[in-house]
Parts: C-alpha cells; sequence; structure tokens
C-alpha cells in the first residue's frame, strides 16, 4: 500500500489490502460537486440497474470529491455491469475489496504529463480476472472549461415619434420624437456561476424634459449555485400573469415617462437570494433604497391636467428614499397550474398626492409616498388551450386598506381561420375595492377584451389589439401593440391609444374621480419606433 | 452483418419480387437480430413500438448534451431568414428530457428563451422568457401544432419526442439508399397535435430516422422532414447535421443545421434546467 503512493508526488493512489475473496465495486467517475455527482449517480443506477451510491473522499489536491461508487458486486454481476459499461464506452474503475475503511480513499487524476496510472490492482489476487478498463476518474468535466470567460455587447438603437390628434390641454405640441439607446454588456466567468449584467439606458425627448433622463436598467452581479442564485446589484424583476395590468408586479418603481402602460421600470438597488427547492422557488429581495416614480413634465403627455411636482416628493418613512424594503416571494408548478405568493413591506411605489400651490400660483400635485404592506397572488391554470388567470393584492395604509384583482383568460387558437397565424383571445376583468376613488387607476371595475395575432412570417409580425371599458363611466380605452423585424437587425413597432367616452374637464370639478379621464381625453396618438440592433 | 444476411439482400434488391419481399423480411429480422434486438414474430403494431423502444434506448443513457442550431427559413419566392440557438438538453431518470433553448440571433430575440420539461403520458411544461419585459410567461403546450419561430417545424416536431406519445404500426421494410430501413406509422395520442399520423423511415442498421411524412387532421401530406449527415458521438450516439423540412402545401421550407454536439458537459437538473435559469440564460 505505501510502495504505491511512490508512484509521483501529485499522484496519491490506495490500493488496500483485504480478504482476496470480498467483492469489489466500480467507480463510474469522481466530481467536485455533490450534486452532480449525486445526478450521474441516479442515471447509472437506471442504466446500470445496481445500486450507486456517492461517497465523499478527497482528492490528490487535497479537495473534498465526491465518487459515483456501486455497491459491492458479486462476480457474475460485476461482470454483467461492466459489460453495460463497456458497451456504452463508459469510463470505470475498480474499487478493490471494499468494506475496509481505507477503501474510499481516492486516486487524483495525474496531470497530463504524467505518465498513464497504474492499475490499483494486486495481480496475483486475481490472476484469471480479464484488464478492467484503464482507471480513469472523470473530475467535473464543466469545470474543464472553467476558466472561458462569456462576454456579450449588444447596442440598441431607437428613433421613435409619437403623433397626437389633438393638441394637450395645456397645448403641449403634436408631434413628440425622440431617441434612446440601450446598451447591454454581460460578461460570464466560473463556468458561468459568476457574471456581470450591465444595461444603462438613455432617452433623449424633443418635447418633454421629463422625458429626457438617463437610468441604469440593471447593474448587478450573480453568483449562481446549483440550486440558490445571488444577485447584487441594481437590477429588474417582474411578477404577474395578466395582459392589462400588472397589479403584483412591485419591486421595481415604474418609468412612467417611458409609457403608461406600466412595462418600463427603473433600475432598484436590490440583494436577490433565490432558493430552488422541489416545492418551488423562494424568493428573498432586500431593497435599499426607492426610486420616485417619473412622470412626464409641462410639456410631456399623456398626462395627469395638473403637472405633478416630482422635485419635492415627500415619504412616511422618517429614512425618507433610504428605508431599507423588503420582499419575500413563494412561486410553484404542479401540472398546468403555477401561482406566486409573496408580502412585501416597504415604501409604496405608487404615491398618494398632496394638492400645493406653488410660489407663482399654480397648481401643483405632490408625490408622497407612504410605507405599506401589500400581500400578492398570481396564478395560472392551462386546460388544453385556455389558460386561465388571475393577480390580486392587499395593500395597507393607501391610505386606506383596500384589494384589487383582475381575472380572466387567454384562449389561443392555432392556425386561425385556416392561416399559420395564431388568434389569442384575451378577456380580463379589472376590479379595484376603492372604486372611483381609486385615484391611481383607470382600472377600477373594467372589462377588457383584446385579440393577439402571430402571424407567423419571417417578419414575426405580432399585434395585440384590444379595447378597456369602464361600464360604469363608460370611459373606454383602446390599445394597439404591433411588431415586425425588418431584415436581421431592425425591428418596427406600432402602437397607438385612444381615450374615449370621458366628458370635458369640468372646471369646477377637476378632480371629480367618475371622470377620470378627462385628462387625457385630447391624447389620442399613435406611435412609431424602429429600432436598430447592433 | 452475417454472409447470409447479405445475400438474401442481393436476392432482394436483384429480384424485386414476391419472393424478395420474403428475403427482406428474413433479413431485416437478421439485421436486428444483430443488432440486439427483434421484432420476428411480431404484429406491426408491436414491431413499430419495438423498433422505436430500441431507438430510444439506444439514444438513452447521453447524461446531457449542448449544440448549436442554425435555422434557415425560405418562402416559396425564395425570400431568407435564419435564426440562431443554443440549445441543452438533460436526461432525466425518471422522467421526460429537459430542454433549454437559448435565443441568439435575430438580435431581437437576443436573451429570450424557452424551456421545456418533457413527461411520458402528461402535457410537458412550457415557459418563455421575454427579457425586453423580464417576464417568463407560461405557454400551453397544448398549443403544440403552431409553428416554432415561424418556421415550417411546429412546436411538436421541436420537442422531445417521448415514445409514449404515440401508437406504432410497421408499415414496411425495404432498401434505401442508407441500406434496409424500416416504414414505420406513428399516431400521436395528443388530440392537440397537428397531425392524424406520422410516417417514419428509419435505417434498420442503428434505427436512425432517416424522413418523416406528415399528414394533416384531413390526413393529407402536409410536411416532408429528410434528415441527413448523421454523425456518431461518444461512440455510440447518432446525431444528424441537417434536417429539411418541405411544406408541400405552402412550398416554403426550414433548413436546421446542428453544430458543435458537446456530450456530458455537467449541466445540472436545478441550475440550468429551472425556470430561475431561464432568466439568466445567455
Amino acid at each position: 500500500m505505501s510502495g504505491l503512493r511512490q508512484l509521483g508526488p501529485a499522484i496519491l493512489f490506495c490500493v488496500v489490502a483485504g480478504a482476496a475473496q470480498a467483492d469489489d465495486a466500480l467507480v463510474f467517475g469522481s466530481f467536485k460537486n455533490a450534486s452532480n455527482a449525486e445526478n450521474w449517480s441516479s442515471r447509472m443506477r437506471v442504466l446500470l440497474n445496481v445500486d450507486v451510491n456517492v461517497v465523499p473522499a478527497r482528492g490528490g489536491d487535497g479537495t473534498d470529491i465526491y465518487r459515483v461508487v456501486t455497491a459491492p458486486l458479486a462476480e457474475a454481476e460485476s461482470v454483467r455491469v461492466r459489460r453495460i459499461a463497456d458497451n456504452r464506452q463508459l469510463k470505470y474503475w475498480r474499487l478493490l475489496d471494499v468494506g475496509t475503511e481505507d477503501a474510499a480513499v481516492a486516486r487524483a487524476e495525474p496531470p497530463a504529463a504524467l505518465p498513464p496510472p497504474v492499475r490499483a490492482e494486486n495481480p496475483q489476487r486475481r490472476p484469471n480476472d480479464q484488464p478492467p478498463a484503464r482507471p480513469v476518474e472523470v473530475i467535473e468535466p464543466a469545470a474543464v472549461r472553467s476558466s472561458d470567460v462569456v462576454q456579450m455587447l449588444d447596442i440598441d438603437l431607437g428613433a421613435q415619434a409619437r403623433a397626437f390628434f389633438e393638441e394637450g390641454l395645456d397645448g403641449q405640441s403634436k408631434f413628440h420624437p425622440s431617441v434612446s439607446v440601450t446598451v447591454e454588456y454581460y460578461r460570464a466567468w466560473d463556468d458561468e456561476r459568476q457574471s456581470l449584467t450591465f444595461t444603462p439606458y438613455y432617452r433623449y425627448d424633443s418635447e418633454d424634459d421629463e422625458r429626457t433622463h438617463f437610468d441604469l436598467r440593471e447593474g448587478f452581479w450573480s453568483l449562481v449555485g446549483n440550486d440558490w442564485d445571488l444577485h447584487l446589484g441594481v437590477k429588474q424583476v417582474f411578477w404577474g400573469v395578466t395582459e392589462f395590468n400588472h397589479l403584483v408586479d412591485i419591486i421595481n418603481q415604474t418609468d412612467q415617462v417611458e409609457n403608461i402602460d406600466g412595462e418600463d421600470k427603473l433600475g432598484q438597488p436590490m440583494a436577490h437570494l433565490s432558493l430552488v427547492r422541489d416545492w418551488g422557488i423562494l424568493d428573498f429581495h432586500l431593497l435599499p433604497g426607492f426610486r420616485e416614480r417619473t412622470y412626464p413634465g409641462p410639456e410631456g403627455r399623456p398626462r395627469f391636467f395638473v403637472p405633478i411636482d416630482t422635485d419635492d416628493a415627500t415619504y412616511e418613512s422618517g429614512a425618507g428614499d433610504s428605508r431599507v424594503d423588503g420582499a419575500v416571494r413563494w412561486s410553484h408548478h404542479l401540472g398546468g397550474f403555477e401561482f406566486g405568493l409573496y408580502h412585501f413591506n416597504g415604501t409604496s411605489r405608487a404615491p398618494l398626492f398632496d394638492t400645493v400651490v406653488d410660489g407663482d400660483g399654480t397648481l401643483l400635485l405632490r408625490p408622497h409616498y407612504p410605507v405599506i404592506d401589500q400581500t400578492g397572488l398570481d396564478a395560472q391554470a392551462i386546460f388544453g388551450d385556455w389558460a386561465f388567470k388571475l393577480e390580486t393584492i392587499y395593500r395597507t395604509n393607501f391610505p386606506d386598506d383596500y384589494y384589487a384583482f383582475n381575472a380572466g383568460f387567454e384562449r389561443t387558437l392555432v392556425g386561425a381561420f385556416g392561416t399559420r397565424a395564431d388568434l389569442g383571445l384575451v378577456v380580463e376583468y379589472l376590479y379595484d375595492d376603492r372604486g372611483d376613488a381609486a385615484f391611481d387607476t383607470f382600472f377600477e371595475n373594467d372589462l377588457a377584451v383584446a385579440t393577439r395575432w402571430a402571424l407567423n412570417d419571417l417578419g414575426d409580425t405580432q399585434a395585440l389589439i384590444g379595447v378597456v371599458w369602464d361600464h360604469d363611466s363608460n370611459e373606454t380605452i383602446f390599445t394597439l401593440e404591433a411588431s415586425r423585424r425588418l431584415g436581421e437587425t431592425w425591428l418596427l413597432l406600432l402602437e397607438g391609444r385612444a381615450f374615449a367616452g370621458a366628458a370635458d374637464l369640468d372646471p369646477d370639478n377637476p378632480f371629480d374621480p367618475a371622470n377620470k379621464g378627462a385628462s387625457v381625453a385630447q391624447d389620442d396618438y399613435i406611435e412609431l419606433e424602429l429600432t436598430k440592433f447592433l | 452483418m452475417t454472409f447470409r444476411t447479405f445475400a438474401s439482400l442481393c436476392q432482394a434488391v436483384l429480384l424485386g419480387s414476391a419472393a424478395a419481399a420474403t428475403a427482406v423480411a428474413a433479413a431485416a429480422s437478421a439485421a436486428a437480430v444483430a443488432a440486439g434486438f427483434s421484432i420476428t414474430g411480431l404484429d406491426p403494431e408491436a414491431a413499430g413500438l419495438a423498433i422505436f423502444r430500441e431507438a430510444d434506448r439506444r439514444a438513452s443513457g447521453y447524461g446531457d448534451l449542448t449544440v448549436d442550431l442554425e435555422m434557415r427559413l425560405k418562402t416559396e419566392s425564395g425570400k431568407e431568414s435564419t435564426r440562431g440557438l443554443g440549445i441543452r438538453q438533460l436526461e432525466m431518470p425518471d422522467d421526460g428530457d429537459r430542454l433549454l433553448v437559448v435565443f441568439d440571433s435575430p438580435k431581437s430575440y437576443r436573451g429570450a428563451a424557452l424551456l421545456s420539461y418533457a413527461h411520458k403520458t402528461e402535457p410537458d411544461d412550457q415557459w418563455i422568457y421575454l427579457p425586453a419585459v423580464k417576464r417568463v410567461k407560461r405557454i400551453a403546450s397544448q398549443n403544440k401544432s403552431g409553428p416554432f419561430l415561424s418556421s415550417e417545424f411546429a412546436y411538436e416536431d421541436m420537442a422531445l419526442q417521448e415514445v409514449e406519445k404515440y401508437s406504432y404500426r410497421l408499415l414496411d421494410t425495404r432498401m434505401e439508399d442508407v441500406g434496409l430501413a424500416y416504414e414505420v406509422e406513428r399516431i400521436p395520442a395528443d388530440r392537440y397535435s397537428g397531425y392524424a399520423r406520422e410516417v417514419v423511415t428509419l435505417d434498420a442498421a442503428e434505427l436512425r430516422i432517416q424522413s418523416i411524412e406528415y399528414f394533416d387532421r384531413q390526413n393529407r401530406l402536409l410536411k416532408t422532414l429528410v434528415v441527413s449527415d448523421y454523425g456518431l458521438y461518444e461512440g455510440r450516439f447518432w446525431k444528424p447535421t441537417r434536417m429539411l423540412m418541405t411544406n408541400h402545401q405552402t412550398g416554403k421550407s426550414t433548413e436546421l443545421i446542428w453544430r458543435n454536439y458537446q456530450f456530458g458537459t455537467g449541466l445540472d437538473a436545478d441550475r440550468h434546467f429551472s425556470t430561475n435559469s431561464l432568466l439568466r440564460a445567455r
């Protein structure tokens, strides 16, 4: 035994003396990662139809390794297993005389420069044995590539034109051109266990100074384990399933100047830990620092008729915009059913408003951000070509407690009308417990219906055409979103919104909660955006 | 192959008669036996199933693999468009395999990814990640008959085809360019499939799919897939380099070019194939 240790300075190759007739076991590779070893062991168990276990051992370089080892095999069984392995060209070697305590001592993979390893077998003990396969240890194939660095740089340039059909309430112009640039840099190393993502964004708007803005959409470091992820930095997280309103989504602040659909978000500083378990995924978010919601300036549109004073926001928290917020979410899927349940405690992303008059006598709305608790649930169930969707929240201290939900379905017709196009029918009901008093949303008791088209042509033309209708107030919003690729590096986007059914703004009762649409009644628009991907 | 098998094959090719059919059948069973499984004495349904079981068995045990895929779409008027995808696949011991497709080009697709958990009998679980809105969206796998990335391949053609999802019938055994070949009809068990049936041709020696004819719900010939340029990997897995799907009803076609197969790269079920991994797939 000790003599074999002298084979080479880097080789620690232990063979154990023991009862000559003991059964032997086969080693099907060694791994530096226990879970990879488990994975491989379960595959071997199925393939070889013998008991296969993971045995911790010490590698030649002193690190812990995990071996995939069969149970001790009787001679006939061993022959059978080796035959399967040879047929499959699986590499293995024999761990002799298991049952003695030294049996699990490992041999390290010798450096390439060293001579091929010597068989770990005493030839005198088993003279009739056919030569076993060359003992080769498969040490974590992925680790071989661990020095690889993956890098990607993408730059998107956008030119956007918004055309309004009428002048704004305050005489804002009809034509709003703007340009934007998004840079995404990604760098991964350590076999993509670590990565950096950096996504700055800038838009220049010719009309609205507030819409001209810079934001770090994302800028974070990730460390990825087998069943956990850790992300530190500025990041975006989306939750939700419904189409017309994103009730449960709360981690990131809405970048309202970009679009009123609530889908553009500001980067949020966070520490985000995600655990993957058999019973679902657990997400922990620690959110230091608060981002104020962006609002169009006096020249911007569409906007509320009273400009919003984003310079003097107030906070309920004594820490102002430095409060550390938090959220925990559990999500899981079972067959065609999936859900996410979370609780958020922190500064509300949506503000309350105080009416103030500034030095010039101008009426302004000043955002006030209270500290809220919000519990939210999103769920989706798929039955055949039907998908049923639900989002619901319960929010406290805003300024009262209330609940809201979106519920609906989407039905997809593949190859609609004998064409290669897919047609989706989306129906959602949007409800807010506060009724008309829900000052921050149009959707307090609305029915939304849309058709989604995917033409499945070379340009991947898609369109979502919808209408949201409030049957109490008769206010109606028509929406259109369509996109089409032009060649390999251009994307054309068409978007439009029309607001109907609202009465004109009443100067004596401008804040009439039953006529919230009055502010945007003249803001129907069509938007065309061309994006070049560099 | 034994001399007798070879002789009866020659006979079959030369004679082209009823007697030859018997000779081919004899050769077929000999080939099957040589390859380690037998369909002798089985009725056509059992033979068809046995062929696909054996083909599946031979393709199993790969552990995990990664491969790059280029799709070339061509319209009837000759317009072309290409897509580049990275594919990762993991064999699960007790379930269907897992598949992650990362979209690489055109660049407007970049960062998008598709995750699929195949199941032997239950509908597959599928999610797609839309990077523009950071949204993971569950997609109904029942929409399987729709085009995959606007190509002539439907989602169900790209999905991992578990043996249990079809019923089979051996239609014919005959000589093809690749040698002795089986022609097997398979009927999808799933009523959401876009096909009434498929006719699959496999070479008897290695049970590699050579072509598939797809018949639509009205049982008209819809598409033909020709699979070619097989290479042997890891000494035991036959994988194709090219697949050409032609739609006979529209004249459109899609060619798939598979490059850079790698086996045993150490992919992990949770780390590389959870919905979390969709968010960071590159």
